[in-house]
């Protein structure tokens, strides 16, 4: 069975026959995406899908992947970090070898086409290497929240965007102001992978049993990492005030080990003490390779929490949206898109407003449930692979005709 | 014999301008100053993006007023500015500018939102293009309103409107070709679309055609 015949059966034939009519104007269109890594994050996952679906689509799609010295990575880290506001310190040396990296890459990819998409800061030096001519458009993809970045990072990628046409953000809230075209293409979930896919009840009840978790009894739940944005100890605070008049209830704080994060360890800590010796409050440390046990967690989850005090994007809210889960997250970044009263959730400004909403949703089941339906159904719509890609392929089409207003194709 | 109808379907490539408005004066500035495409996403294209009847306004600068600002006044004002009635973007920007001009006249201080509730500026573009469905008869072009993508219908009846010379939806002007009842015609173009979302377009409608189906039946038969 071909890949898009299997989303067919998840978003309709329809939207699939929509999105080959869209293609079938940029058959053939020569497009390669470049990122750092072939496995492992989000980037990574993202590419995983679209490049076959957009073969599938006919056109000559390809990934390329940059390579570096361990130091590299530990640069392009700081960058990552320095693009999101926090504090990093950087020397000229380390400049130097992000241009020496890209400058390297450059002979050695396969980089021949006529769209390059260039995810994040790793690659972003490119186009400065590469022959004229070799590349038609260049586009800088950035997956992070770059409205508040570090001066010094901002300078050094800004430069590099001399070369580029355009650039994609996941919100308008992301960006800041460039003179470049800033294409706007939210993040979104693949229904079939192993975090969404549907899974037997056997196996979502003994994921359960697993973890020390009871059944049949109402389940609270927040995965993210540990970190003081994602507020666990809110979490913590609004479950407190619910237990007396819900005894019964459990929460599951899920993130993964914080080893190489000295911040995230202490924040554990403190959650950990904060926990206490309360059996029905779990802290889970899951590898990062556990989707299927998210999977079973959040298909388990009364309500899924997602109580940050900043955030980006926010898929783990897409994805408990897409099981049926109302969801309580604090009201920003990409929360706020997903997340809306009465709907799909609650957006809430503190542990008590947490606290207020989910009683009112362990109160009203009819309405807890039919707010579940309608998060489903509103990732269908907009938060699923299928218009990730139809969003790729409008522009690549608006990229291809620049000057008029409306177009029909 | 008239033309199957051809069902198109839409999509916006949407841009950020990299600019914000946290205040009135900043949003009477972008108004003066920003796109046409600008104005025409926050006006015009935002219904795409209404998902749950969700907003009290038809368009986004009502809303920000309501919701951001807490300018209950003005917000009224702009979310009765219906710009479809307007022949150009030029004459939309002068309506606009004239309202929030003279709100802020009258106040001594220009509202301004909260950190977290700004306007972020965006333009987008509509690209359209033929699903190649196509519908023989009115009977079948009923039948598929109620599964029809919601984009669909946007392009069909709100982006026709501006379109098309005669300023109206698609489906009546396909259907006044084909020759059903004047009165399905004027029932279907009387539907005060601006003032509804497109799930909402979908049950008018739909209420539309039921009222006349039997009769697009007996035209399906081909016995009109």
């Amino acid at each position: 069975m071909r890949l898009l015949d299997r989303y067919e059966e998840v978003v309709g034939s329809r939207e699939i026959q929509h999105l080959r009519r869209l293609a079938e104007r940029l058959a053939g269109k020569r497009i390669v995406h470049v990122n750092s890594t072939r496995t492992g994050g989000g980037v990574a996952e993202i590419l995983g899908w679209m490049i076959p679906l957009m073969q599938e689509l006919g056109i000559d799609a390809r990934w390329e992947v940059i390579s570096g010295p361990p130091d590299f990575y530990r640069v392009t880290k700081a960058f990552h970090n320095g693009l999101q506001g926090q504090p990093v310190s950087l020397r000229q040396s380390d400049f130097d070898l992000h241009y020496e990296v890209n400058r390297e890459n450059a002979k050695r990819l396969s980089l021949e086409a006529d769209i390059v998409f260039v995810h994040d800061p790793q690659p972003i030096y490119l186009p400065h290497f590469t022959p004229d001519g070799k590349v038609k458009r260049w586009i800088w993809r950035c997956h992070i929240d770059a409205s508040q970045p570090q001066r010094a990072i901002w300078k050094h990628l800004e430069c590099a965007l001399s070369k580029y046409q355009g650039t994609i953000f996941s919100m308008a809230a992301f960006t800041r102001h460039l003179e470049l075209p800033m294409f706007i293409i939210p993040p979104s979930i693949d229904p079939l992978s192993e975090k969404n896919c549907s899974i037997a009840e056997t196996e979502r009840l003994e994921t359960l049993t697993r973890l020390g978790i009871v059944p049949d009894r109402p389940l609270l739940l927040q995965v993210s990492r540990f970190d003081r944005f994602k507020d666990p100890l809110g979490v913590i605070e609004a479950y407190r005030l619910l237990k007396p008049y819900y005894p019964e209830l459990q929460l599951a704080l899920v993130g993964g080990p914080a080893d190489d994060d000295p911040e995230g360890a202490a924040m554990l800590r403190e959650v950990m003490e904060r926990a206490g010796d309360d059996p029905d409050l779990k802290i889970l440390m899951l590898p990062p390779d556990a989707h299927r046990t998210i999977n079973a967690l959040q298909r388990s989850a009364i309500v899924v929490l997602q109580k940050s005090l900043r955030e980006g994007f926010g898929l783990t809210v897409t994805e408990a949206l897409w099981k049926g889960k109302p969801v309580i997250g604090g009201a920003c970044g990409g929360i706020t898109l997903q997340v809306h009263d009465y709907h799909t959730g609650f957006l809430v400004h503190s542990s008590a407003g947490a606290a207020y909403r989910i009683r009112y949703l362990l109160r009203y089941v009819e309405k807890r449930n039919r707010m579940g339906q309608i998060g489903h159904e509103f990732v269908r719509e907009h938060f699923l692979l299928t218009r990730h890609l139809r969003d790729y392929l409008t522009m690549l089409l608006c990229l291809d005709h620049p000057d008029s207003c409306s177009l029909i194709v | 014999m008239a033309e199957p109808f051809a069902l198109y379907d839409c999509s916006l490539a949407r841009r950020a301008m990299g600019r914000v408005c946290s205040n009135l004066r900043e949003l009477l500035d972008a108004s003066r100053t920003v796109p046409d495409a600008v104005l025409e996403h926050h006006l015009l294209h935002c219904t795409l993006e209404d998902y749950f009847e969700l907003y009290e306004f038809p368009n986004d600068l009502a809303r920000w007023c309501w919701e951001g600002l807490s300018d209950n006044i003005l917000a009224e004002q702009l979310g009765l500015v219906d710009p479809y009635r307007y022949a150009s973007i030029a004459e939309l920007r002068s309506a606009i500018i004239n309202l929030i001009e003279d709100r802020l006249w009258g106040l001594e201080r220009a509202p301004w939102c909260r950190p977290g509730r700004e306007l972020y500026l965006m333009s987008s573009r509509l690209i359209a293009y033929d699903t190649c469905e196509r519908y023989p008869t009115p009977a079948a072009l009923a039948e598929a309103i109620e599964r029809m993508p919601l984009r669909s219908l946007y392009y069909h009846v709100y982006e026709a409107h501006r379109r098309t010379s005669e300023h109206t939806d698609d489906f009546s002007a396909w259907l006044e070709n084909y020759g059903v009842s004047p009165t399905l015609v004027a029932r279907l173009r009387s539907i005060d679309f601006y003032f509804l979302n497109l799930t909402q377009l979908r049950q008018e409608l739909l209420q539309a055609f039921r009222q006349y189906l039997p009769e697009l039946a007996t035209v399906a038969k081909g016995t009109l």
